[in-house]
């Protein structure tokens, strides 16, 4: 690969913060239970990686990086003195947070819903209810029932969104 | 064992097949849950637990935070290192070209000839034509506000015009137009909510402002543009049409893509969602979904066909080009746009050849000829500053 025109400009940084930033926050949060000091903590992260000039082999490493610089963030604080002495000490599990575990069970669990959250966004309304309902494992006939409408308008809008989202689909299961 | 590689091809997947009610079984091939903890998953995936706290993340406004402290501390090191080049983070980029055919023929390969490459990747860009003729170059880091125009650089909003009750009177709507260079694209938000996304070397001209109730006119002069109308309902039942030359299409609030570049001698209108009435001298015809009508404009005869794959037609405003069983020519024609270069095919054999094949815009023309050559179906290619020769 020639590095000449891959290098992160401040454009592709943007977007790469903006694919991670959220669910990074979030995941943050399951270890600080403080969404102001995880959003802190996350964009820190998102500093230093720049300042540092670190590279990344593909998007998989580079979601995996920022996922695990995140977690270390966090225990590293959680392991301080200047957390030991807040009063919320008590309620942290510390243990069970220092396991690959809880790392992973969390980052993939929050990962898969950003994912997902970011394909029903780009749905029609009913659409995006639709598919909703059937990620919460609702039938066809229930869903139709629950939002009024025929079972075959429920295939149609299912359809719809599967034709909506096939280059986000696809694009997914190539891999 | 570390497995943050995993995370995000496991969650993509995952998410996939549970929007596609295929079940879950890449999260117990992965081994690294036991099932207990996949049920856990399951559940809190399913029911949302995260979805909420995941919308309150504000990310546009925080990246202005990271934004600004990146600027002011790169100020800081170019004292120091003057010859510090950018932040040199290298993101492979995945270019996918399968060649149609299953036989490879042996080549011999040569390597490619590269003298002072000037092919740059498109970006963002247009110029904004006022109504006194005036011109205003939009890019990035170039905002633009007027009355009730407002840009960004990288796209192009027009605010409704809320008018006094009572006084509502129609007057004589001004234009503006938008014009995308070769290796630009563009979006744009009419003042009646219709969404345009323009390809390169694109002109659309469109009304500052809608009369209310009267038809809604813009006119794509030539190139590509998608169209995700606001419906009739929401303006008084005034329909949309799209003028061109040569034809003119008729919309109650829909989306569809319009294909007519000067150099082509044709004009494709696909249509994705609702109806549409396309009218050129001769015929009228109406388009349900995945119906393409095509206009030749030589003999002025129109053809009307099935799309088998919509997404191939309008990935590009996506940010993808997407070709499917596309000839060579054709598909250095798309790319010569996007990234404003002149293309010579040497062998007109090849020039035929065809290929399937999806890539991110992102990437740099370099990217994409790797993955065209290593089909082995061509020998090798030059670059000239803004000329590329297939050998």
């Amino acid at each position: 690969m020639r590095g000449g025109e891959n290098k992160f400009t401040l454009k592709s940084y943007k977007k790469l913060f903006e694919s991670l930033y959220p669910q990074l926050c979030v995941f943050a949060y399951k270890y600080l239970n403080d969404l102001e000091l995880s959003k802190d903590f996350v964009q820190e992260v998102f500093l230093k990686v720049w300042e540092d000039k670190i590279s990344f082999k593909n998007e998989n490493h580079a979601t995996g990086f920022f996922y695990k610089s995140v977690k270390n963030k966090c225990l590293n604080y959680l392991k301080s003195k200047q957390y030991k002495t807040t009063e919320r000490y008590e309620l942290a599990n510390l243990e069970d947070y220092e396991t690959e575990e809880f790392y992973m069970t969390e980052a993939v669990t929050i990962e898969t819903t950003a994912v997902i959250e970011k394909a029903i966004n780009k749905l029609p309304e009913k659409a995006a209810q639709v598919i909703r309902l059937s990620i919460e494992d609702y039938t066809n006939n229930e869903i139709a029932n629950k939002l009024s409408i025929s079972i075959n308008t429920v295939k149609d809008h299912k359809k719809v969104a599967y034709r909506k989202l096939r280059s986000f689909l696809s694009f997914l299961t190539v891999k | 064992m570390d497995n943050s590689n995993k995370i995000k091809p496991l969650s993509e997947e995952l998410a996939a097949s549970l929007i596609k009610n295929e079940g879950n079984s890449n999260l117990r091939e992965s081994e690294i849950f036991d099932t207990e903890t996949q049920s856990q998953m399951l559940s809190k995936i399913k029911t949302g637990e995260y979805s909420n706290l995941l919308k309150e993340i504000e990310t546009k406004k925080d990246w202005k935070v990271i934004e600004k402290k990146i600027e002011k501390r790169s100020k800081k090191s170019f004292k120091f290192w003057p010859y510090a080049a950018a932040a040199s983070i290298v993101l492979l980029v995945s270019v996918a070209f399968v060649f149609n055919k299953a036989d490879n023929k042996d080549v011999d390969f040569g390597e490619p000839v590269i003298v002072n490459n000037n092919i740059k990747t498109g970006t963002d860009k247009a110029t904004l034509t006022l109504e006194d003729g005036s011109t205003v170059v939009l890019e990035k880091g170039q905002d633009y506000k007027s009355n009730n125009i407002s840009s960004n650089g990288e796209e192009i909003v027009y605010q409704p015009v809320i008018k006094h009750a009572g006084k509502e009177i129609n007057k004589p709507v001004n234009y503006n137009m938008l014009t995308i260079p070769r290796g630009g694209q563009f979006y744009i938000q009419l003042s009646d909510g219709t969404k345009v996304w323009l390809n390169s070397e694109s002109k659309l001209k469109y009304p500052v402002t809608f009369n209310a109730g009267e038809t809604r006119q813009v006119e794509l002069v030539h190139g590509e543009a998608y169209f995700d109308v606001s419906p009739s309902t929401n303006h008084k039942g005034a329909k949309f049409k799209v003028y061109h030359q040569s034809q003119e299409v008729e919309v109650l609030g829909t989306e569809f893509n319009i294909k007519a570049y000067k150099d082509e001698n044709h004009i494709s209108t696909t249509l994705v969602e609702g109806k549409v009435a396309v009218s050129t001298e001769s015929v009228n015809e109406l388009l349900v979904p995945n119906q393409q009508l095509h206009l030749n404009l030589e003999t002025k005869t129109t053809s009307k066909a099935t799309v088998e794959d919509v997404y191939n037609i309008i990935a590009w405003k996506e940010g993808i080009f997407s070709f499917e069983n596309k000839p060579l020519k054709d598909i250095l024609n798309v790319l010569s746009r996007w990234y404003d270069m002149d293309v010579i095919i040497e062998n007109t054999v090849q020039k035929e050849e065809r290929f399937i094949g999806t890539f991110n815009k992102s990437n740099s023309i370099e990217d994409i000829l790797i993955a065209i050559k290593s089909t082995g179906f061509i020998n090798t290619y030059e670059i000239n500053n803004k000329t590329l020769t297939i050998k």
